[in-house]
């Protein structure tokens, strides 16, 4: 009879637990915590305000999706290297991070649709001699390393086969570097140089003309193979758009004009 | 907790760039000691020396390079030097800095292998007709580095491994830079970096061996 009791009590304890297997969706909400990736050495989508806060676009967007899963968001830091192992590694959530959607890439993290899209525009220091993008050819250039817009760049001076591309760890070194005249040019995104020249922290330099990329569209990342979280994280940016919110921010951090269109004319997805 | 699906042949498929970045890790490192020990010589030199302006040089060099991280005197010697209006580019940067580093590092050894050497034998050479120079160089220099020589080993193995630095300074043609490109590219960290450890071990295994078939060779008696 005791044994009997035991049994049923066990069976129903364990009926009651659930399925042993709840998804990341699932931990998130329970613990009450989301924890997102963000780069805050890239304004205006990560930086740190006068009191050392995060700020940005993706710090906002962080927020945004927090408060749609009634959670508290957790920005942590991360370098655009740092992103995968701060996922993989448990210590993030999701990252919110800009991140290019290759298919490369696709092969081990898992993308949502594009929630940000970005125009690059080529950057030069004042003392180099540059009308046009072309006008990089057979210069000294870099770009943060494994950026969208540097694997573009390594791999236009493969084509050229000639000039010389450095990879920098974060894009505070390669401005730095393009305002010192270690580099003649760079290519980032059109929001990051903008604001780069404005601030006045990287004398002589100046914005030249737009780089003749596909537009670079960034993702929202988690694991591959969290297919329920990846679910959530689509419908969120659906819901983002169709609210008017990525408008609002994108006139918030960016300034006047529209934002990207996030869908490609002829294609699902 | 670690969720993560380990897919090897996805790393194994750059294992041959992988390879072209360790010879040009190895190239930094051997011309970096090579240098290095010219200059820790020299160094040691000046501080032998009775000039307060050469002895201020060695002591500032040796107190430096062995009190500072290797990575600041890699970014210093990118970004502090452009600063000043003297351009380097990543690979000259990162010899700049670990040479600078070798060569502090050294001259402390050799100072104290040079206290194991008595000044008779220095003597001795002049009593023979040996000149100041010709008695250091034949000598006292050859002893110094017969005592030094298991540091100089691991001041070797330390180059290697200090190569890995260079990407703090836009360098992504050694074995640590190629790495960290091919992981931008395919996000497979783990896979890339154990590979990338792994042949770090075993350039670090080559010296090890090779240091001791050359003891072997020079020390015979």
């Amino acid at each position: 009879m005791k044994k009997a009791v035991i049994t049923a009590v066990t069976f129903a304890a364990t009926a009651l637990a659930g399925p042993a297997m709840a998804d990341k969706l699932d931990d998130i909400i329970a613990s009450g915590t989301l924890r997102c990736a963000v780069v805050l050495d890239f304004p205006p989508m990560g930086s740190r305000d006068a009191d050392n806060n995060p700020q940005g676009f993706d710090v906002d967007y962080c927020n945004d999706l927090a408060a749609a899963l009634g959670v508290t968001a957790e920005i942590v830091e991360t370098t655009f290297p740092e992103r995968i192992p701060a996922l993989v590694s448990g210590q993030v959530d999701v990252g919110v991070a800009s991140t290019s959607d290759t298919l490369e890439r696709a092969k081990t993290v898992g993308f949502t649709i594009p929630y940000y899209a970005f125009e690059n525009a080529v950057v030069a220091n004042e003392g180099v001699e540059m009308t046009d993008w072309e006008g990089m050819k057979g210069k000294t250039v870099g770009a943060t390393a494994g950026t969208y817009e540097a694997i573009w760049l390594e791999g236009k001076i493969k084509e050229w086969g000639e000039g010389e591309f450095r990879p920098y760890q974060n894009q505070a070194d390669v401005f730095l570097a393009l305002s010192q005249g270690q580099l003649d040019a760079t290519v980032s995104t059109v929001e990051v140089a903008e604001a780069n020249v404005k601030s006045g922290n990287f004398p002589g330099i100046r914005v030249v003309d737009k780089a003749p990329m596909v537009p670079d569209y960034v993702a929202l990342i988690t694991l591959r193979n969290e297919q329920g979280l990846l679910n959530y994280l689509n419908l969120f940016i659906h819901q983002q758009v169709r609210t008017g919110r990525y408008a609002e921010l994108y006139e918030k951090w960016v300034g006047e004009g529209e934002p990207a269109d996030l869908t490609i004319k002829g294609v699902y997805r | 907790m670690f969720n993560y699906t380990f897919q090897w042949k996805q790393a194994y498929a750059k294992l041959p760039q992988m390879l072209d970045g360790a010879l040009v890790t190895m190239q930094i490192a051997i011309l970096s000691m090579v240098i290095g020990i010219l200059l820790a010589i020299t160094l040691t030199l000046f501080r032998q020396s009775n000039s307060r302006v050469l002895k201020g040089i060695a002591t500032t060099w040796v107190e430096v390079a062995r009190n500072t991280p290797a990575l600041f005197q890699i970014y210093m010697a990118h970004f502090g030097l452009a600063g000043l209006g003297l351009h380097l580019s990543p690979y000259s940067s990162l010899l700049l800095g670990i040479t600078f580093n070798n060569a502090g590092y050294l001259a402390e050894n050799f100072r104290g292998a040079l206290k194991g050497i008595p000044d008779t034998q220095a003597r001795a050479g002049w009593s023979l007709g040996m000149t100041r120079i010709q008695a250091f160089r034949y000598i006292v220099v050859p002893q110094m580095l017969r005592i030094s020589f298991p540091t100089i080993t691991n001041q070797m193995v330390w180059a290697v491994l200090m190569t890995s630095l260079g990407v703090t300074v836009g360098l992504n043609k050694d074995l640590y830079g190629v790495t960290q490109d091919l992981n931008a590219l395919t996000f497979r960290t783990f896979e890339l970096f154990a590979l990338a450890a792994v042949i770090f071990y075993f350039i670090v295994k080559i010296i090890q061996i090779g240091a001791r078939l050359l003891a072997r060779r020079l020390f015979r008696y």
